[in-house]
C-alpha cells in the first residue's frame, strides 16, 4: 500500500471547527468547477470534477448527521471565483446551512489541483478549506478528504471517508480452506491482498499510521503474532519464540503491540516493541486475559479477562498495575475495544440468546446493546467515534463484514470480494 | 489442510471398523465406485494409531480444561501407542467451542492443548514428541482436542 499518498497540503487551515449542531446539517453540494477543461489519463478535469462531486455527496449522504442538497448538474455550475466568493442567498434559498464549493484544475505537469471550501451559509463565513496536489488516478482521495472537511466543519469529528478496513478474507473452496489479509478503502475500493495464501490468517490490526499491520499467522502451525509491512510486503513473526501468541493491537503511538500469549496453563497480556524484542508481562492472573486495546491517549490498556469466572472487561495501567473490573451488567463481556475519542467501550456481549455488539461509557457505566446477533463479534471503531465494524456468522456458517451507527440503526453489509472477517478499521491517514 | 482432509475420512472408517481389529492392514478410501487404495505410510500409521488408542479425540465441557476419567483413559492409550512409536510426531490440537469470542476461544482450544500434552508426558511420552497448537472456534465441532500424527 501506498502509505503518503502523493499529494502536496496547499492549505489545510481548517478554522475552529464550526458550532456542533442539533439534528441533521443541511449543505449544498453543487458540482465542482474547473476553469479550463484539459484531458488527463483518468478523464478530462471537467468529468473529473464532476466524478468528485459524486463521491463527495455519496461520502455524506453515508453519514447520519449531514443530509444534501445534491447537485443539479445543468443548473448548479459556477465559476471559477464565485468558489471563494460564493452567493450565499442562492444556496440558502435551497434549504441549506451549508456549502462546499471547489475546484479540478490540471497542472502543466500533469497533476491536478484540487481545491476545497466549507461554508456557513447564513453567517456568510468561511468553515475550513483545503487543497492538494496530485495524480490524476488519486482524485477519489482528494475528494474523500473534502467530504472529511465538510464532515469535521459541521460535526467537529473526523470524519470516515478516507480510512482503510483491514479483514480476513476466506479465499479457499470448502476443501482447501485458505484466507488472506485484505485492505480496502471504507467505501470498498482499492480493495488489496497484502499476504499470500499459503497460511491461515487472523485479527489482523493496523497500525495508527496504516503503513504496519500486525495479524496472528499460522505459518509456524501455531497461531502467532506477525507484523506485516504494508509498502515492502515483507512480514515477520513479532517474537522469536515458538509460543501460542494472539490478539495483537498496536499503542496510539504506533511504537508498541500489545497482545496475549500462553505459558503452560496460563494466557496473560504481554506487550513489546512492535520492531520484536523481549516481552513484557502485564498480567499474571490465573484464567484468560486477552484482546487488549489501548486507550486513545496510551496510558490504559482495556482487556477481557474470566478471572472471575467469567469473562468481564477490566483496566489497567500500561504497565500492569490497578487493574480493575469495570463490567458488571448481565451475561457475559469480551472482544471490547476503547472508541477514538476515548468515551466509549465497544464490546461483544455474550448472552443466552447469542452474541452481539454492544456500547458502555469508558467506565463501564450505561452499557447498551446496539445488534441483534445471534453471532456477532469483534467491533471496530470507525475514526469518528460515531460507528462500529463488525463481523456477522449466519445460520449456515457463512461469515460477513457490517457496519452500524453507534446511535442506532440497522447495521448495512459492507461488500467485500470473498467472505470476510475479523474488521479492523483505521484511524484516518494524513 | 488436504492431508487433514484424508485423516478425516480415515477417521471416519476407522471408527466403523470393529474395536477388535486391532490393525487394519488395508483401509479402503471412502467413496462409493472408487477402487480400494491401501493406505501407506502416514495415513495407515493415523489410522493405526486412532485404532489402537480407540480415538484421537478427547472431548470438553464449557470452557472447561479439566480431563473427564474417560478422556484420561483416552489419553493413556494415545501415550502407550506414542511410546512404541518413539519416531513418531503428534501435534495437540485445540478447539473452542463456536459459542466463544474469537480470541477467548484461541485461549481455550490453547489451554486444552497444554492440558493433553501435559497429560500425555505424564504418561511417560518424550515432549519432544509433542507439539500442542489452538484452532480456537475455526474448524467448528464439539469442544475437543485432536491428538494428529504429523509424521
Amino acid at each position: 500500500m501506498k502509505q503518503a499518498f502523493p499529494f502536496l497540503a496547499l492549505a489545510a487551515l481548517l478554522s475552529s471547527s464550526a458550532e456542533a449542531q442539533d439534528g441533521t446539517s443541511v449543505i449544498a453540494v453543487p458540482p465542482l468547477t474547473t476553469t479550463d477543461d484539459q484531458p488527463s489519463p483518468v478523464g478530462s478535469t471537467r468529468t473529473i470534477a464532476w466524478q468528485a462531486t459524486q463521491l463527495i455527496v455519496s461520502d455524506l449522504q453515508s453519514t447520519s448527521e449531514i443530509m444534501v442538497v445534491p447537485p443539479d448538474q445543468q443548473k448548479d455550475y459556477y465559476s471559477y471565483p464565485e468558489v471563494t466568493a460564493p452567493t450565499f442567498s442562492r444556496w440558502r434559498a435551497r434549504g441549506a446551512k451549508a456549502l462546499i464549493t471547489g475546484f479540478v484544475q490540471a497542472r502543466s505537469d500533469g497533476r491536478f489541483t484540487v481545491g476545497c471550501y466549507v461554508y456557513d451559509t447564513e453567517k456568510g463565513r468561511e468553515l475550513g478549506r483545503t487543497g492538494f496536489v496530485v495524480a490524476p488516478a488519486d482524485w477519489r482521495r482528494a475528494a474523500h478528504k473534502c467530504s472529511g472537511l465538510a464532515y469535521q466543519s459541521l460535526t467537529g469529528a473526523p470524519g470516515t471517508f478516507d480510512t482503510r478496513i483491514a479483514y480476513v478474507a476466506s479465499t479457499g473452496s470448502a476443501t482447501a480452506p485458505a484466507s488472506r489479509i485484505a485492505v480496502m478503502d471504507s467505501d470498498g475500493l482499492n480493495h488489496k491482498f497484502i499476504t499470500p495464501s499459503d497460511a491461515m490468517v487472523l485479527s489482523p490490526r493496523l497500525s495508527p499510521k496504516g503503513d504496519r499491520v500486525a495479524f496472528v499467522s499460522y505459518a509456524s502451525g501455531k497461531p502467532q503474532v506477525w507484523v506485516g509491512d504494508m509498502d515492502s510486503g515483507q512480514e515477520r513473526p513479532l517474537l522469536a519464540n515458538d509460543l501460542i501468541s494472539f490478539a495483537p493491537r498496536f499503542s496510539p503511538d504506533g511504537r508498541r503491540v500489545a497482545f496475549s500469549m500462553q505459558a503452560g496453563p496460563n494466557v496473560d497480556i504481554y506487550i513489546a516493541d512492535a520492531g520484536g524484542g523481549v516481552a513484557q508481562r502485564l498480567t499474571t492472573s490465573p484464567g484468560i486475559d486477552t484482546d487488549p486495546s489501548f486507550s486513545p491517549d496510551g496510558t490504559k490498556i482495556l482487556f477481557e479477562s474470566d478471572r472471575s469466572g467469567y469473562q468481564q472487561l477490566y483496566v489497567m495501567d500500561t504497565t500492569g498495575a490497578n487493574q480493575r473490573r469495570i463490567s458488571f451488567g448481565g451475561g457475559w463481556y469480551g472482544s471490547p475495544e476503547w472508541s477514538p475519542d476515548g468515551k466509549k467501550i465497544a464490546f461483544t456481549n455474550r448472552g443466552s440468546d447469542g452474541h452481539r455488539i454492544g456500547v458502555m461509557n469508558a467506565d463501564g457505566s450505561d452499557p447498551r446493546l446496539l445488534t441483534s446477533g445471534p453471532r456477532d463479534d469483534g467491533a471496530s471503531w470507525a475514526p469518528s467515534s460515531g460507528e462500529l465494524i463488525f463481523q456477522r456468522t449466519d445460520a449456515s456458517g457463512r461469515n460477513g463484514i457490517y457496519r452500524a451507527p453507534v446511535n442506532g440503526g440497522e447495521p448495512r453489509r459492507v461488500q467485500t470480494p470473498q467472505p470476510g472477517s475479523d474488521p479492523d478499521w483505521s484511524g484516518v491517514v494524513d | 489442510m488436504r492431508s487433514a482432509f484424508l485423516f478425516a475420512a480415515a477417521v471416519t472408517l476407522a471408527t466403523t471398523v470393529s474395536a477388535q481389529v486391532r490393525l487394519p492392514v488395508v483401509v479402503p478410501l471412502r467413496g462409493s465406485g472408487q477402487r480400494p487404495a491401501p493406505l501407506v505410510g502416514i495415513d495407515a500409521l493415523r489410522a493405526d494409531f486412532i485404532a489402537r488408542s480407540g480415538s484421537d479425540l478427547v472431548y470438553f465441557s464449557g470452557d472447561s480444561a479439566v480431563l473427564s476419567a474417560q478422556s484420561k483413559a483416552t489419553l493413556g492409550a494415545q501415550a502407550q501407542w506414542l511410546r512404541l512409536h518413539p519416531e513418531a510426531l503428534v501435534r495437540v490440537e485445540g478447539h473452542a467451542d463456536i459459542t466463544d469470542t474469537r480470541d477467548h476461544a484461541l485461549a481455550v482450544g490453547a489451554r486444552r492443548a497444554e492440558e493433553v500434552r501435559d497429560y500425555l508426558i505424564l504418561m511417560g511420552v518424550p515432549p519432544a514428541q509433542l507439539g500442542a497448537t489452538s484452532w480456537g472456534k475455526q474448524k467448528p465441532g464439539p469442544a475437543r482436542t485432536q491428538t494428529v500424527l504429523v509424521r
